[in-house]
């Protein structure tokens, strides 16, 4: 019986400073058997534990279908991601997981997908972006529209021109406020609709970012005429095990770490408490 | 009659006090104790002259979970040397549970479920274990659970209302029942049946006479109970329909202490905290410690937000958790099993029937008394 409370030893590998608080971290299982063994979904996560400190959930941010590492994307604002940001290349951690239940993959084949992501929210859909560019062919469309804050709270710069060069794949970004180098769109990410063409009937949206952008992105994909099952986000909560046991996470029914964190505004809408 | 075997066997008062020197002998024995107060805990013992018999309790002021689910348990621990090593800390020492009553024992079958266990003398095929939790399995799998059947009701007993008593029907390994100054003994498991045969000389089969008098026992028993009804179907299925005003959570919240006595005594919260623990700056421990929904921390981000910072919210939450249907359809049963701790511990009248009534009556009533049986003469 495999102890889920049992954490496996990863290496930092490589870390690269996305903003001023947040940071990814490439890493690899220390062990070659279970780095080779890693398999996941975009969207779900690992319990990263600072022994000593505590542990935290963070999402994971690289796709599956590139072997050998993962990634993971941290915004220091705590104990543990204060901690995590304190390391360099060579330190160890501890891992469990991945757990969660993933965003829908092969039941969005053939669909377009439009990702809206804020901040560190893009994080997540990184690694759907990227599982879904690696395997164009099974999907339409790919639009990304992303805002932050602002021009320094961007995170992942480098991808955007990689994104922007495959074929159909349109990419606007926004900030809510520019500096004086900054010549893009000024607004928040709702602004950037208008700018695109999207089918919402033949569309599936993944939406991920703070709270308060949440239900101003749903209202004006409901306008535009997405369904409740066609929208799918992400819910964060304080979690402990990962696994279903603490209690910490749930909400009416759901647990966050096992029923989530991905679900549809269908689902969303029908948690009770 | 009990499930697993047909036969009923009859001990002696005498055998049975010899039978759990054996037993003593051979693993760690947990029992009903006088504590200082002269209070009942259920607490390991040296000698069975250290036990409290069935008559002179009604039941232990703690729920044994604390078996299963310490208060604070170690997880593993890691230490630091070119690398980090990490062992896991396990407790899988022969144990037995003697005179625990049938709704402490059915919050541990509730537990069973929860942590992935199942019942541990039955295992449906689509009870798959999620993510079992090693260490309350292990501790679970190695302890004998000795039950004693209850003849009446104490003060705030309802578990024939919550369907968790007052005596088992299954997963049990013995259940006795005193009848005439002796024990009739039912066999609830093939590890219960090894018991006996084990030790046969202690045991004689029960005339049919006897079987029939445990029968009236038991019946009587079911008739005394008959009054504790705290109506808790009702309020399940107004929770599960959600018709539960919230104007109702915010009149009991507005009493609630938030001392989280309620689950630290209910037997089937298990509810916890995870804590790193440095010993040195290169080792140290993970433990696992209990913790209430009903803490303000208890949804606490980091950063600082606390995602229900609504007292009413928090109880809300807790009370769902214990009553709607989808939870009886995860776990198999409901997490209330009518033992009334709740009632001695809440000192804000925030109990189980307290709640139940409220619900049912959509209206809430301040009681001077925190005991069940008086409730009805105010």
């Amino acid at each position: 019986m495999r102890d889920v409370y049992y954490p496996d030893i990863a290496v930092i590998e490589g870390i690269r400073n996305e903003t001023g608080d947040v940071k990814t971290l490439t890493m690899r299982f220390k062990d070659p058997g279970i780095q080779e063994n890693l398999t996941y979904r975009p969207g779900q996560f690992f319990e990263v534990s600072i022994f000593g400190i505590g542990e935290m959930p963070i999402s994971i941010t690289s796709t599956p279908s590139r072997k050998g590492f993962f990634e993971l994307s941290i915004k220091n604002v705590g104990l543990v991601s204060g901690a995590l940001h304190s390391l360099s290349s060579g330190a160890e951690v501890g891992i469990r997981g991945p757990f969660g239940n993933g965003f829908p993959y092969e039941g969005v084949f053939g669909k377009n997908l439009l990702f809206v992501g804020g901040g560190i929210g893009l994080a997540p859909l990184r690694s759907l972006i990227n599982n879904v560019l690696d395997n164009h062919d099974n999907f339409g469309s790919v639009i990304i529209l992303y805002g932050s804050r602002t021009p320094g709270d961007l995170v992942f710069r480098d991808e955007f021109k990689v994104w922007e060069d495959q074929p159909d794949v349109t990419m606007l970004v926004t900030v809510d406020r520019g500096d004086e180098k900054w010549t893009g769109n000024v607004g928040v990410v709702t602004t950037l609709f208008p700018k695109v063409k999207i089918e919402s009937q033949k569309t599936v949206a993944f939406v991920c970012g703070p709270p308060v952008m949440i239900p101003f992105v749903i209202k004006d994909l409901l306008k535009l005429g997405f369904t409740e099952d066609t929208i799918i986000s992400t819910l964060e909560r304080h979690m402990k095990c990962g696994v279903g046991k603490c209690g910490h996470c749930c909400i009416g029914h759901k647990y966050v770490c096992l029923d989530g964190p991905v679900f549809s505004y269908r689902e969303m809408r029908a948690m009770t408490e | 009659m009990s499930r697993y075997e047909e036969d009923l066997w009859i001990i002696t008062r005498d055998n049975l006090l010899a039978l759990m020197d054996v037993f003593i002998k051979t693993r760690e024995v947990i029992a009903p104790v006088q504590g200082h107060g002269g209070e009942v805990i259920f607490y390991p013992i040296e000698s069975i002259e250290d036990v409290a018999w069935d008559w002179q309790y009604v039941n232990a002021i703690l729920p044994p979970k604390r078996f299963f689910l310490p208060q604070t348990e170690v997880m593993f621990e890691y230490g630091y040397d070119n690398g980090f090593k990490i062992t896991p800390r396990y407790d899988d020492r022969a144990r037995m549970i003697f005179g625990i009553r049938p709704c402490d024992v059915n919050a541990l079958i509730f537990l069973d479920r929860f942590f992935g266990g199942g019942s541990l003398s039955k295992k449906s095929p689509d009870e798959e274990p999620f993510f079992p939790d090693s260490h309350y399995i292990r501790r679970r799998a190695n302890t004998f659970i000795i039950a004693f059947g209850c003849h009446q009701p104490g003060e705030n007993c309802f578990c024939v209302c919550c369907d968790a008593g007052p005596f088992l029907e299954e997963d049990y390994d013995l259940q006795l029942t005193s009848m005439n100054g002796e024990y009739a003994v039912e066999v609830g498991s093939a590890r219960g049946l090894k018991i006996i045969y084990g030790n046969e000389h202690f045991f004689r089969m029960a005339s049919t006479g006897e079987v029939e008098a445990l029968g009236r026992i038991k019946k009587d028993a079911l008739n005394k109970f008959a009054d504790t009804c705290a109506y808790v179907s009702k309020a399940i299925r107004r929770v599960t329909e959600g018709k539960v005003d919230d104007c109702l959570w915010e009149k009991l919240g507005e009493r609630c202490l938030d001392c989280g006595g309620c689950s630290y005594v209910c037997p089937t919260c298990c509810c916890y905290n995870i804590v790193d623990i440095p010993l040195s700056d290169k080792s140290g421990i993970r433990t696992r410690t209990w913790d209430s929904c009903a803490f303000s921390g208890f949804t606490r981000i980091a950063g600082g937000e606390i995602q229900r910072s609504d007292k009413k919210d928090r109880l809300k939450r807790r009370f769902f958790h214990k009553l709607s249907y989808q939870y009886i359809e995860k776990n198999k049963r409901h997490g209330c099993v009518g033992c009334g701790r709740c009632i001695t511990t809440c000192l804000a009248d925030i109990s189980m029937p307290s709640v139940v009534e409220a619900i049912r009556k959509q209206e809430v009533i301040v009681q001077a008394t925190r005991t069940l049986r008086h409730k009805e003469e105010i």
